[in-house]
């Protein structure tokens, strides 16, 4: 007898609610069991989406201490959560990008010891889409051009965006503001991450000097600091910036969220 | 065959579908004396044109193979070579332009640019050969030189230069304005013979001025003595100007644009002036070869007649008498009775019967010196093998042959007809590098894989035409994998005990998932419960049910088989009976642990101009493909996508069709992953019937 693999279902099969099957609950429960491990949900922000339809997160750090690793954590409970997630990268090509969130689940699904994590992993691969460009080769009208094309072809309807790679200067500021007005057309949470250098001196408060002028664009800023042999996870802006929320940690070996608990 | 080998010209024609390439090759032929009846290449008259020698291809109207053919114009020698324009028969391109000096590429006046435009083009870059460039069609309505020209310079990244200008265009076309000499050529006579100079018409001078103007800029680009001309204003005579562009052009730095009409024959002579003026001779072009005594370096190799010889075979015609093997000698000599070295094989070889070729006829030659292309009867050796001296260590670097795209599976109607097959296939593989065929371990299926369905098609209808081997076709069966998602236990018993010589064994264990194996065996009885000596056969037992899956017959895999106790006989247990204890065992397990189809997934990447992504994207999506993502290359995308094999049939043609033929992909296998439960019913639906039928 044959197993029904709805866990592999196009949108060609509508799934048939009278039945319940077993290997899909079974399914739901890793899922869930992995969202409610999710450590960001103890930074304070109201929902695992931390941000709302049409805002802007920002992660920064300096090259090398985990801004992709963190927003791709940030990516994959989104798609355990069935949200799409639309990574868009201009320094790494389609392959890097991949294998970035193939090693994060892996390391997730081992720390968690996760069953099945192979076959869980194919169920939610279908909820993301990498785009990578040129530093030179992206604007905000392209990436507009691309995303008309992937949602009136009905290929992919992204959720959530990561744009891993802009070069944050003086002239980001009005690509920025054209982003906005885009995302408000296809509402959708967009993550960008920043590098900050080390000769640049932050302001008092310890947000980095590309962030400042465009600051009011963002509803949350998370900022990566290595504190000794880990990384602190320390949140600017937004709810978990309250005084009396904990700072996370991200491991520098895993680069995963540590889970305080 | 002309001894001074600067007045030499191997040149090839080639260009997209449809140009006008072997048209234009029928009045080369026509002007140059060498034929003295035109014909079209479909035309009423059922001939057809000289190189299109082969019956399909007067049929199809369309050239399948290169042909090659020789003929003089103003004291020069000129070797052509026909080729086809079907991406299909693209090893004849790749083939030909590995030998050649020089090419024209032929662009319709209408359409331009186009798709095998931009893959000729490429070929031409990767071995790097000098082209003029010859816009056809120019009587054609909606004809534009300009536009065509412009088209090569923005599509092709060409620093291209109008060496001519139309007078009049479309059904008004009537000649050139030649900008070097500044003078009006018309084309008189019944098929164009008379070429007639006259003055500029009085509308078109300012326009020839101007184009001129940027013809000599462009010129002295290549000219020392044609800039200080132009800086000290002296006369600026046609030979600087020519020999400027031929400077460009030989450096691949310039392209000459020339412009008229094959089918209308205008255009053509001027067009021959170029060839003999602007086109490298052998002695203008480096050819390396590679020296095997010093780990491959290069080395250049010198035209000299009296140097050992160095020779490479770029193509095989399997006849009537014997295997025919064109060449082309860099250096030395090739002479009748010679012995050579086939560099490959490290065999020696006689030379026997030279020839030279005619399209499809021969012509019987002493020798072939260097920088000639000729061909040799009776020597066996395969596409790009290199000729050379007995005792020399160098050898050419072949051709570029790119991987088939498409399968079909074939099947001969009846028994007289599969020896046929085999006897076609293996002739066609050895002439055609491209052309594949192999037995599939699996199905048993004869599978064909070549460039398009046009190239399949063709060696089907050569099969039955050459071979009387008449086939039917399907595509290709896709390999699925059985497999099984859950722990399961068994214990069986196998027994046969009704008197006399009996069969006992007992196998007791579990079976589970092995995803990233195929097939794992564990022994963990303990006190001897199944005796040591029948443990192998338990293995044995339990492998061979895994060839075909009880379910759907497919192999099995990414099992892990425990046995963890059991039971024998003192008298009646063998390794037979626990075989079939085993067997019983896993049919036992195997149908409680929940088994499922898998099938192979293939990574696809395709190639694409941006402006075509949104559409491929549909084309992948359609066939229920997971697109990973797309990489932006500036003027091309690379769309990566994770795509069952079953769905990938016919995809090629898919593509070239939403992408007018620009698009390319590669296909390799990736993984193997669960079938959706609708064609996991098809498929058992299918497998069904096919009992059925055959019961």
């Amino acid at each position: 007898m044959l197993l029904n693999p709805q866990f592999l279902r196009t949108n060609a099969e509508p799934r048939s609610d009278k039945i319940i099957f077993i290997k899909e609950r079974n399914f739901s429960m890793l899922k869930n069991e992995l969202i409610l491990k999710n450590p960001l949900r103890r930074m304070g922000y109201g929902s695992d989406d931390i941000l709302d339809k049409g805002q802007f997160g920002a992660v920064m750090a300096r090259a090398g201490v985990g801004k992709t690793a963190f927003l791709v954590q940030l990516a994959l409970n989104s798609m355990l959560r069935e949200k799409k997630v639309l990574h868009i990268s201009l320094d790494d090509p389609v392959k890097k990008v991949s294998l970035w969130y193939k090693e994060v689940f892996s390391r997730i699904a081992n720390q968690y010891e996760i069953p099945q994590s192979g076959q869980l992993w194919d169920s939610v691969l279908p909820h993301r889409f990498i785009m990578t460009f040129r530093v030179e080769g992206f604007s905000v009208p392209k990436l507009e051009e691309r995303l008309t094309d992937l949602i009136e072809q009905d290929i992919f309807k992204p959720d959530m965006m990561i744009i891993d790679g802009i070069p944050f200067g003086e002239s980001v500021s009005p690509d920025l503001v054209k982003l906005k007005d885009l995302v408000g057309q296809h509402p959708m949470r967009v993550w960008f991450t920043i590098r900050t250098h080390r000769h640049e001196d932050p302001d008092p408060d310890g947000t980095p000097r590309q962030f400042i002028p465009v600051a009011d664009l963002f509803e949350a800023a998370i900022l990566l600091v290595p504190v000794g042999k880990q990384i602190q996870i320390k949140a600017l802006k937004g709810a978990g910036a309250a005084e009396d929320q904990p700072d996370l940690m991200l491991d520098p070996a895993t680069m995963l969220i540590l889970d305080p608990a | 065959m002309k001894k001074d080998i600067r007045n030499l010209r191997n040149i090839g024609i080639s260009a997209h579908i449809d140009s006008g390439k072997t048209t234009l090759t029928e009045r080369i032929l026509y002007y140059t004396q060498r034929i003295h009846t035109m014909h079209d290449v479909k035309g009423k008259d059922g001939v057809g044109a000289t190189m299109d020698s082969m019956e399909l291809e007067k049929e199809r109207g369309i050239t399948i193979a290169s042909a090659a053919t020789y003929c003089e114009w103003l004291g020069h020698e000129i070797n052509i070579i026909d080729t086809p324009g079907h991406v299909d028969f693209t090893i004849e391109v790749e083939r030909s332009l590995r030998v050649l000096d020089g090419a024209i590429l032929v662009l319709c006046g209408v359409a331009g640019v186009q798709s095998q435009s931009i893959t000729v083009d490429q070929q031409m870059k990767r071995y790097k050969v000098p082209c003029i460039a010859f816009v056809n069609k120019c009587d054609r309505s909606g004809a534009n030189p300009e536009r065509v020209v412009r088209q090569l310079k923005e599509k092709l990244g060409h620093n291209a230069v109008a060496m001519q200008l139309p007078i009049g265009l479309e059904a008004d076309f009537e000649g050139v304005v030649d900008l070097v000499s500044m003078k009006a050529v018309y084309f008189g006579g019944d098929k164009g013979e008379e070429v007639r100079l006259a003055e500029i018409p009085a509308d078109l001078m300012q326009a020839a001025l101007d184009r001129r103007e940027i013809l000599i800029d462009q010129a002295s680009m290549f000219s020392d003595e044609l800039t200080e001309a132009i800086l000290e204003e002296q006369d600026v005579t046609t030979e600087m100007i020519t020999d400027g562009i031929r400077a460009g052009v030989v450096a691949r730095q310039l392209t000459p644009v020339f412009m008229g009409s094959a089918y209308k024959n205008k255009g053509i002579q001027p067009l021959l002036d170029a060839v003999t003026q602007l086109l490298p001779c052998p002695l203008d072009v480096e050819n390396q070869a590679l020296d095997m005594n010093k780990e491959e370096q290069p080395i250049v190799l010198s035209n000299e007649i009296d140097k050992p010889l160095v020779a490479l075979a770029f193509k095989l015609e399997d006849g009537p008498y014997g295997q025919l093997t064109y060449i082309r000698v860099y250096q030395g000599a090739l002479a009748k009775g010679d012995t050579i070295v086939n560099v490959r094989t490290g065999k020696k070889v006689k030379v026997g019967r030279l020839i030279r070729m005619h399209a499809d006829q021969m012509e019987d030659i002493d020798t072939i010196p260097a920088g000639y292309i000729g061909a040799l009867f009776g020597i066996d050796c395969a596409s790009g093998d290199s000729f050379v001296t007995p005792g020399v260590s160098l050898t050419m670097t072949s051709m570029y042959v790119p991987e088939p795209v498409i399968s079909l599976a074939i099947f001969p109607k009846d028994n007289k007809s599969e020896v046929n097959v085999s006897k076609a296939l293996g002739r066609f593989t050895k002439e055609d590098p491209t052309f594949k065929a192999y037995v599939n371990d699996e199905t048993g299926d004869t599978i064909i894989s070549g460039m398009g369905e046009l190239h399949l098609e063709v060696y089907i209808e050569r099969m039955r035409r050459e071979y009387q081997a008449e086939v039917d076709t399907s595509p290709p069966r896709v390999a699925y994998r059985e497999t099984i998602t859950q722990k399961a236990e068994f214990d069986y018993i196998h027994k046969k005990q009704t008197g006399g010589a009996g069969q006992f064994g007992r196998v007791s264990g579990y079976m589970a998932p092995a995803p990233d194996e195929d097939f794992v065996f564990e022994n963990k009885i303990v006190g001897g419960a199944i005796p040591t000596q029948f443990i192998a056969a338990c293995e044995k037992g339990f492998k061979n049910s895994m060839v075909k899956g009880p379910k759907m017959e497919f192999p099995v895999t990414g099992i892990r088989v425990v046995i963890d106790d059991g039971a024998s006989h003192s008298v009646d247990s063998s390794d037979m009976a626990f075989q079939a204890a085993a067997r019983g065992a896993f049919l036992q397990g195997y149908a409680k642990a929940k088994p499922v189809i898998h099938e192979p997934i293939m990574k696809v990447v395709v190639e694409t101009p941006t402006e075509f992504q949104g559409a491929v994207m549909a084309t992948l999506n359609q066939r229920r493909a997971l697109i990973v993502g797309t990489q932006d290359e500036g003027p091309f995308t690379v769309i990566e996508a994770q795509v069952p094999l079953s769905e990938m049939f016919g995809y090629s043609t898919d593509l070239r069709s939403v992408t007018k033929g620009q698009a390319q992909f590669t296909m390799e296998f990736l993984t193997y992953k669960q079938v959706p439960q609708s064609i996991a019913e098809a498929l058992m639906k299918k497998a069904a019937e096919e009992k059925k039928n055959v019961a």
